[in-house]
């Protein structure tokens, strides 16, 4: 098994060379970004959620653990962490891509 | 199959709410598949900000509750293949900030945030091989993801491209 790192995007919001946006400015956008991403150079490893595919910013402050799901070997958004914990179920974006693909190539045979 | 680039030029977005419509032009582009089953995977967004003064833009990548219909380039955009020898898709995705029925952000399917300021930010987000954002056929909920600026602050002139490839 391969280190979860292997998942890892980047992001980089470079404001050296301007203003910056302040955290409370920043927090009006939802998904947030950590504090302080909006001055200075701000750089982070991304996920992208297993279960849904939003991109959650890895925060280096962050204490928390992280949503992971075993079944997938991936690490989750908090929403979809919580939807696990309560449900049990696994189910990976590859699969609704699955489904979807599936549903639009019966439509058309049927069509 | 083969990587592309959206990329546009010079632009100034518009704040817009969620579900409401995009206006031509003033978004950076729509990412649609080119047919009900095509998947189109988006690998990198990139931002360079333009502004001359203090701009607070409000970026989002996200999924498309209303989609694009008869989609074409505004001023400035161009879309590339990033090999010279790729071939012409039957049914290529279709991408561009122009169209006849526009894109109406997801309030739910956020993505990405992606805010700076325009007055002289850079934002640049690479996915890792695998972990792409996708899209797939070319209806709603997840038949397209579009890069647009939210409500608040001051959106400024700016140039992005978003590098895709559909499967």
């Amino acid at each position: 098994m391969g280190s979860l790192r292997r998942h890892e995007g980047y992001l980089l919001i470079d404001n050296r060379e301007s203003p910056g946006v302040s955290d409370a400015m920043l927090h009006t956008v939802w998904p947030p970004l950590p504090p302080g991403a909006g001055c200075g150079m701000f750089e982070a490893p991304t996920i992208t959620c297993s279960h849904c595919q939003r991109v959650v910013i890895l925060n280096p402050l962050r204490t928390r653990d992280r949503a992971y799901c075993p079944k997938c070997d991936h690490y989750l958004c908090d929403a979809c962490g919580v939807v696990l914990i309560q449900s049990g179920t696994c189910r990976p974006f590859a699969q609704i891509i699955d489904e979807a693909m599936e549903k639009a190539v019966k439509g058309a045979d049927n069509g | 199959m083969a990587k592309r680039i959206q990329s546009i030029t010079t632009f100034t977005p518009t704040a817009t709410a969620d579900t409401t419509a995009l206006v031509d032009a003033t978004y950076v582009s729509i990412v649609q598949g080119g047919s009900a089953t095509q998947r189109v995977n988006i690998i990198e967004v990139y931002q360079g900000g333009q502004a001359g003064a203090s701009s607070p833009t409000f970026m989002l990548l996200s999924r498309d509750t209303t989609v694009a219909v008869t989609v074409s380039q505004s001023t400035g955009g161009t879309d590339a293949p990033l090999d010279a020898a790729t071939a012409a898709l039957a049914a290529p995705a279709l991408v561009g900030s122009t169209a006849t029925t526009d894109p109406q952000r997801s309030a739910t399917a956020h993505l990405l945030n992606l805010s700076f300021n325009a007055f002289g930010g850079i934002v640049r987000w690479v996915a890792a091989p695998g972990e792409e954002i996708s899209t797939v056929g070319n209806t709603q909920p997840l038949g397209e993801v579009s890069l647009s600026a939210f409500t608040g602050g001051t959106a400024g002139l700016m140039g992005a491209h978003i590098v895709y490839e559909p499967l």
